[in-house]
């Protein structure tokens, strides 16, 4: 109970400190804070395959993008000096939409504070299927994902694979263009065989 | 539970990294800590002339997506090597077609020279 409330705090903590910090390289290692602490939280549920994909995916790939840009953009902290409450109306509109979508998700009978579950006892949520034999959350995982629903996971291949297209096509320019050495080209040069030209420029020591 | 031994380690690497922070802090003398000379670019000697920053190169960037892009398939990759003998033929093609889905991409990149720098 108490690792629960020090990550969820620190994770609350550190996602508003996100969008309140003036440095912008600041906001982005609190917002590797925040995956670091939803890890964590992930581990108390007993979701431990996903607790290290959200660190390596989330941490070693995601905010080092955002670090990217924060990099590519070049903001000085100086410059920063907004007023706050400007985006208050409809930041806050936008805000409370999100919060109140959380009720839609969570089911009322597992929030033992709620006016419908005022029993005294505590609402303990039982994996069924670790009782009969104990796996781990990787072969769970995989004994779903490549079977039963293989169609989604193709269709995150595809998803990917219009990533990898989408981001090359984006970023290459003409100007990219190597210079390369073709080594068998140069392996088949025979002396007998070369012009007078380019026994000249062949022979020049430099 | 199993993860006790990860606490210690988080608790033992905060400390290390505390200590190591602090101690700096306890033993410099505060006249010879941040006055602005002190903090300006070093320019040969010069007044400094620019801001640091030179133009950003894309290639960076390119080269943290495709990370991302393989990093996800390897991690596709995990939970079917675990339980491949629960998941069959099936399971097994159904990965392959994965993979050569990705290898599509990964020959469009080979070949555009992508990641080739100058």
């Amino acid at each position: 109970m108490i690792l629960f409330s020090v990550f969820s705090s620190i994770a609350l903590v550190s996602s508003v400190m996100v969008i309140r910090a003036k440095n912008p390289v600041h906001s982005v290692l609190f917002f590797i804070l925040v995956f670091f602490n939803t890890s964590g939280l992930l581990v108390l549920l007993g979701l431990d395959f996903f607790a290290m994909i959200f660190l390596v995916v989330y941490v070693g790939a995601i905010a080092v993008l955002f670090l990217f840009v924060v990099m590519m953009l070049n903001i000085k902290i100086a410059e920063i000096h907004e007023n706050v409450l400007r985006y208050l109306p409809v930041g806050g509109i936008i805000g409370l939409i999100f919060l109140l979508e959380i009720f839609f998700i969570i089911d009322n009978d597992y929030i033992p504070i709620l006016p419908t579950k005022l029993s005294t006892t505590y609402l303990t949520y039982t994996v069924y299927a670790e009782k009969i034999q104990s796996w781990t959350n990787l072969e769970t995982l995989g004994n779903l994902l490549y079977t039963t629903y293989f169609i989604l996971f193709l269709v995150s291949s595809l998803i990917l694979l219009v990533a990898m297209i989408g981001a090359i096509v984006l970023t290459m320019h003409k100007t990219t263009q190597v210079k390369r050495q073709d080594v068998f080209r140069q392996n088949a040069i025979d002396f007998k065989t070369l012009s007078i030209a380019q026994k000249i420029t062949q022979s020049d020591p430099k | 539970m199993e993860f006790a031994p990860i606490c210690v380690y988080l608790v033992i690497s905060l400390l290390l990294s505390l200590i190591l922070i602090g101690v700096s802090f306890l033993f410099a003398s505060s006249s010879s800590l941040a006055y602005p000379e002190k903090l300006l670019a070093y320019e040969c000697g010069f007044d400094p002339l620019d801001d640091a920053k030179s133009r950003f190169d894309t290639r960076f960037y390119l080269i943290s997506i495709l990370f991302i892009i393989f990093d996800l398939e390897v991690t596709f990759l995990f939970p079917w090597a675990v339980s491949l003998n629960k998941i069959g033929l099936f399971g097994f093609w159904s990965m392959i077609v994965f993979l050569l889905i990705l290898t599509i991409g990964f020959i469009y990149e080979w070949k555009k020279g992508a990641l080739d720098w100058e």
